[in-house]
Formats: C-alpha cells, structure tokens, sequence
C-alpha cells in the first residue's frame, strides 16, 4: 500500500514544494554563474601597466606565456630558464603551447572567460586590436617610456608588436598607445636548390616563376615551388597577401575602413591571377592544405625547387636528422640557399613574428614578474644572448650583431627585410577576415572557385564584416 | 533451543521490505528523502552543466551579446534567428552537412547490416570477429582523424602509394571538392559502421530460430527468409540505430577539423564547424546561441517524427 500511495499523484502542496525547489536550484545555479555581473558592465579598454616596475615577490613564482607549438616556443622556455633565472632565481618561466590552429582560441577564450592560466600571452600582430578593444591586455605606454630604449628599435618593428590603433606600413605613431613588446621577429624567406637552379637566386617575382618552371621541367619528381596553402590559421591567406603587395596591390584603405574595390582592384586581381594560374601549378599535387611543416618536409626531401617558408620555422632544414639532401649541416648548405624574396612592382614582404603582452587578468605579484622579464628581454647583451640561442632579436644592434648574423644562415635575410614589412590588418575583427581571405583564397588554390570570384567575394565578404556595426542580429555570419 | 539460523536467504523480498528501520536511522530520513539525498548530486549537475547552459543559451540567442567584447547584452528579438535562416552562408553549410549525413549513415547502415549478417551465419570465430570490428569505434575521432589525414596525404600517403603501385594516378583525397567529402564520409564509415553491426548482430540473434525452421520445412529460398523474417525482425532496432547514427552525424565536428579543415574552402564545412567559427572567430556569442538553438530544434523536430514512424511500425 504504501508502494501505491507514493506512486499516486502529488498534493498539491507537494508539487509546489518541488516547483519552488527546482527554481531556487536555477536560480542558484544562475547566480552562480554569472558571479556578480561585474564583468558585464566592465568599461572596454585595456588597464595601464605602471611606469616603473613594482616590488618583486622574493617567494617562488612561475612565469607562464601561451604560445603555439613550435620550436621558437622550446627555444625561448630553455633560453629564459637558463638566463632569467641568474637575475631571478625564484622565478621559473613555462611557455604553454597549443597546436597553432588553436592559438587564437586558447587565448581569447580565456581572456574571455577573464581568467588566464597565462601572465604573457605571445600575440600575433594583427591580434593587439582585439585584445586591446576587449580591455584583455595592460596598456604598458608609461612602462615603455620609462624602461625601454625605443631608439634601439626600427620604428616599425615597435609599433607592429606594439601599438595600437595601428600604424602606417614602416612607420610608428609615437604618439599612439603601445600594448606589447617584441620578442620574436620573422618574415618569409626565399628557400631554393643551389644544386638545381643555382647559387644566384632570381631577382623578380616573375624570374622567379621562370627558373621554378624551368627546374621543374628539368627535374622530374620535384616541383617548381612550394608555399603555404592550407585553410587554417593565417597560412593561404599571408601566401596571397604576399603576391598582393609584390604586385604593387593593397589590402584596404586603413582611413575609409574600405576593401571592396581596394583589395580586387587590378593590382590585386594580377596578384591572384599570378598565384592561381602561374604559381599553383607548379606545386606538388596535392599541396593544397599545405603549411608550415608540409612545406619543410617538402624541402627536406628534396622534392621542391624553391619554397617560401616563416625564417622562424626554418631551423629544422638544417638538421641532417631530417633531411634527405646531406649528412652534415654543410652538405644541406651546399645545397640549399636562403634569400630574400624577389621583388616585382614593390619589394614588400610579410611580417610575421609576435610580441610580448601582459594579461590583465594575471595577478598583481605575476604582472610585476612580467613587466620585469619584458624590460630584462629587451635589453641589448640579453636581445644578442637571444639571437644566439636561436631566437630573432628586435633590436637593430643584435640584428646586425655578429651573434645573430652568424646563427644561422636565414639570419642576414631577416635583416635585410626589416625595412621591407607590411602587415595585415590589426583591427578586433582580425580573426573574421583572416579566416574570409584564408578559405575563399584555398578556394581558388584547389579549384572550388575561380580566382576573380574569390577575390571578389573576399572583398564583398571582408567589407561586410567592417560595415556590420549597425546590424541587428547575426553577427559573424 | 533455538532454531537453527537458515544458511540461505530464499525468503520473499517483501517480507525484507517490511522489516522495520535499524534503531541507529534517523526518524526523519524517510524513504523518500533518502531518494531525493541520492538524486540530489546528480540533479544539481545536470542542473548547472546543462539545463542551465541551454536556458542561458536561449537567452543570449535573443541578444548581440559577445563573449569578449563585454558589455551589456541588447535584446534584438528574433535578429538572430531571422539573420541564419537567411543567410546564403548557413544554406551551403546545411546542405553539405544533410549530403554527409546521408551519405555517411546510408554506407554505414548497409556495410553494418551486411557485416552483422555475415557474423550471425557464422557459429565458430563470431565473438573475435566482432571484437575487431569493434576496434574503430573505441578510437577517439582526434585519433582516427589524425592518421586518416597521413594516409589520404596526396604525396606522401600510404593511400595513393598502394593506388600507385597498382599503376592508379594520384588522388587529391582532401584537397579537391569532391573527394574532401567522400572521403570524411568513408573515414567516418570506417569508424562507425561497427556501431550499427554492433546493434544489427544483437537484432539478428534474437530472431526466434523457430520462424527459420518453419520456414525450411516449407521449402522458403534464402532471399524469401531474409526478406519476409529476417529484415522485418531487424528493422525497428536498425531504425533506431540509424537515429543514434543520424544525430551524431548531424553535429559532426572533429573529423572536419582535423581532416579538412572544412576545405577546400568551405566545401566541407559542416553546421557544427561554422557554429564553432561564429562562436570563437568573431565571439558573436548571441549568433553562435540562436545556430546552436536551432540545430537542437532540428534534431528534436527530426527525432519526434523518426520516433512516430517507428512507434507506427511497432503497432502495425
């Protein structure tokens, strides 16, 4: 009996009981959830870093960056471990990785959550605008003025790692804010076989395509070229972007906030005409969701005549371990050359590299750390130590230092580069349009669309996505 | 003297039941709140990792909220809902993923099915077999995606090696619009068929042996056996996995990532990838709801009628 009362209907009164509990739970939970709201109505900016740096905890502490995986990242924990830790000895540094296509997320997401497992994060240039607009990172403009020597720097070194809103192509504002420092500079660099092509590596762009053709033709089983070409991260999208600014083409109007009619003008449908009709074809098949470590291994294996890859990423080329073209690292160079990239209308080349930005989300005890470690890195014998152990300095005097030059065979590329660099876009929608430009351009790579169409839809989409401010609702689609 | 103590307790349940409580229970922990202390953990954590989630979702489904831009949440009504169901973009995305969900579950229903029926007929090595078809299945998609991706590699894959050596040209498996797809859908048959021979096997050993002998006795072909007892045995428990199938399908996420990337360009972008675009690429957190809401809709809206067809087959 009592089994069929307990399974006979409810009072009344009971059911209430249950209703209100299961409201006070949600409503709990909810509470819970949200915190105190705080966060909510938090005024967007980023905090200011103070000018002189704090009292340092003498209790042990960990200094964590957020990186993606790669060797610079092993480079810098074992290189800061070994050289940081003679200034502070209680201090211990940990680069977190995340494989690259996460990067972004890893970071944004728990800046979003406005809670860091990180007291650095190693932002992408074009990463500042959003991190700085979402109030993610300190503002370090007094930090900088009382403990950086900015002379030391090319000018627009500093403000592409730095600066925010963005500074024109070579130059800085020095009247903008900066928000981050350098910590690894790069760029592409033209990789090619002496042995196939030979030692003087082509001048233009056009040339360039010739000799690949050529070697290509000459060379059965190896391709004329290999370039980034896959969908993810930035990789398609800094391939085109390349050949835009080699052919004289530009990626908006910064002023107007315009890229329809800028980006697919006739510069820029010459520069995708270039990439799909003359560049694409003389790549591997099947080399259309390449990147960084398919176009090495590529090289590697002797399988491509000339390739284009980040100097960073380029260490591994020398390493008769993985490498098929010799036993020793002077068999590799003999024969492979590294070059900087040929010019055509212009000699733009990309800048790659990131920069240092403190969490505004760390503790006060961590930030001090991190605005220490930051003036530490920056100094002249520490930047030359850095060049040495494998790292790209910032500063002109270690990159025209004997340490650096002398490190690897990439190195006097990267010099010489400097003055040519232009960036992408540095604006809080950064990841939206990278990702428009990267799919629509792997499109045209892999034959889904034909280059003008994708051109003009990078444009049409892209200027979408700067024009959605005054949109009700669907953002992001 | 006493009685002696029985060894066994064969005594009826309900006589336990009504033993009274130890003297050590409190009064007030009746049955009843007994009940409610157990489920209580359980509810809470359903409470806050679900149903919680789901209500905020809807209500940011009906704002411009953004998870890092911060800031007040705007109501905006149906702008969200109103700007997916139009958007060209999610048209593509739902026509790619409905391609793959069919072309995904139909292989896997009849290779499953057809292996399922092939294991039943055999008496000696059915329990081996089984176990290693079931080998896929018990990988994490990461993993099965991620060796996938170095077999079907165009120059340097174990693939177009074999291709090669049986004088076949090279194949761009993840590259060229056409085969990217096909070949998410044979990697995600390769990994889930065993799933639906896994049900199809249980289905196919619970058909009574009687009908088949009956069927014998009057001299009935194989196909009239597997067509008039074996398929309509079968089929209820096969529909079922079939919508187990189709859901997971439906929300296909890792494989694309790791396999595609949703290329080339955004031929194999599912629904569920261009959700995770929305929601991490731009932080349009309130869009990223209202596509998540809708997709949930789907599912429920799909399931309800699949579950009606099948109850309807179950009367008949």
């Amino acid at each position: 009996m009592r089994y069929q009362s307990r399974m006979g209907r409810k009072s009344v009164t009971a059911r209430k009981v249950q209703l209100a509990t299961a409201a006070m739970l949600l409503v709990a939970t909810t509470a819970t959830a949200c915190g105190d709201g705080k966060d909510d109505n938090a005024k967007a900016g980023a905090p200011k870093a103070p000018a002189t740096i704090p009292e340092l905890t003498k209790d042990p502490l960990t200094l964590s960056f957020i990186w993606f995986d790669w060797p610079p990242a092993q480079a810098l924990e074992a290189f800061a471990n070994a050289e940081y830790k003679k200034e502070r000895p209680n201090a211990t540094i940990k680069v977190n990785t995340v494989p690259n296509a996460n990067w972004h997320d890893a970071m944004f997401t728990q800046f979003a959550a406005h809670k860091t497992d990180f007291d650095i994060a190693i932002l992408d240039s074009q990463h500042i605008g959003e991190a700085v607009t979402n109030g993610n990172i300190l503002d370090i403009t007094d930090f900088v003025k009382e403990n950086i020597d900015v002379e030391a720097y090319n000018p627009y070194l500093l403000a592409a790692y730095g600066q925010f809103p963005q500074a024109e192509t070579g130059k800085r504002d020095e009247n903008a804010s900066l928000y981050g420092l350098p910590l690894l500079g790069d760029t592409w660099t033209m990789i090619y076989r002496k042995d196939l092509i030979g030692d003087k590596p082509p001048q233009t762009w056009d040339e360039m395509i010739s000799v690949a053709e050529k070697c290509q033709a000459d060379n059965p089983g190896v391709s004329g070229l290999a370039f980034h070409q896959a969908n993810g991260s930035d990789a398609a999208a800094v391939t085109y972007n390349t050949v835009n600014g080699v052919y004289g083409g530009n990626l908006w109007d910064a002023k107007a906030r315009k890229i329809d009619g800028v980006l697919n003008d006739a510069a820029g449908q010459e520069a995708m005409d270039v990439l799909v009709n003359k560049m694409k074809p003389l790549t591997a098949k099947g080399s259309g969701n390449w990147f960084i470590d398919e176009v090495n291994a590529a090289v590697a294996q002797g399988k491509a005549c000339i390739a284009f890859n980040w100097i960073a990423a380029s260490g591994g080329l020398l390493d008769p371990k993985q490498s098929t073209l010799g036993t020793t690292r002077e068999q590799i160079l003999d024969k492979l050359g590294f070059a900087t990239l040929p010019s055509q209308k212009t000699n733009l080349v990309p800048l790659g590299g990131m920069g240092m930005h403190v969490s505004a989300y760390s503790s006060a005890a961590n930030q001090a750390e991190a605005l220490n470690f930051m003036e530490w890195f920056e100094r002249a014998d520490v930047q030359k130590k850095w060049a040495a152990a494998g790292g790209v300095p910032s500063r002109t005097d270690a990159l025209e230092s004997p340490e650096f030059l002398n490190a690897g065979p990439f190195n006097q590329v990267y010099t010489d580069s400097v003055p040519r660099m232009r960036d992408m876009w540095n604006v809080p929608e950064y990841a939206r349009l990278v990702d428009i430009e990267n799919t629509n351009v792997n499109a045209a790579l892999n034959g889904a669309k034909k280059p003008k169409d994708a051109l003009d839809d990078i444009a049409k989409e892209q200027q979408g996505v700067l024009d959605s401010g005054s949109r009700k609702g669907g953002d992001g689609l | 003297m006493s009685d002696p103590v029985p060894l066994t307790t064969d005594r009826p349940v309900q006589e336990a039941s009504s033993t009274p409580p130890a003297p050590g229970r409190s009064r007030r922990l009746t049955d009843r709140g007994l009940a409610v202390a157990f489920i209580s953990p359980a509810l809470l954590l359903l409470l806050a990792m679900s149903v919680f989630p789901l209500l905020w979702a809807l209500y940011l489904s009906f704002t411009d909220y953004s998870a890092t831009r911060g800031g007040p949440a705007n109501f905006i009504g149906f702008g969200n809902y109103t700007a997916i169901l139009t958007s060209a973009q999610v048209h593509t995305r739902a026509l790619t993923t409905l391609i793959y969900v069919c072309g995904a579950v139909g292989l896997q229903t009849v290779l499953g099915f057809g292996i399922a029926y092939l294991i039943s007929r055999r008496t000696h090595g059915r329990g081996v077999l089984t176990t290693m078809f079931l080998v896929p299945m018990m990988l994490s998609p990461v993993v099965v995606g991620l060796f996938w991706r170095f077999m079907l590699d165009a120059q340097f894959g174990v693939i177009n090696s074999m291709l090669g050596s049986l004088g076949l040209g090279q194949v761009e498996w993840l590259t060229r619009q056409r085969t990217a797809l096909v070949s998410l859908i044979v990697v995600d048959t390769w990994q889930w068929t065993p799933f639906i021979m896994l049900i199809a096997l249980a289905g196919l050993t619970a058909v009574p042996k009687y009908l088949y002998e009956a069927a014998s006795i009057d001299r009935a072909s194989e196909w009239f056996r597997f067509r008039t007892i074996t398929l309509p045995l079968v089929w209820p428990l096969l529909l079922i996995a079939v919508l187990f199938r189709a859901i997971e399908a439906f929300r296909l996420f890792d494989l694309v990532y790791i396999l595609t990337n949703g290329g080339p360009g955004v031929s194999t972008e599912t629904l569920s990838f261009h959700v995770y675009k929305v929601a991490f690429l731009g932080f349009n957190t309130g869009t990223a709801s209202a596509y998540g809401i809708l997709m949930v809709l789907v599912v429920i809206v799909l399931t309800q009628l699949y579950l009606r067809y099948l109850n309807k087959l179950k009367e008949d």
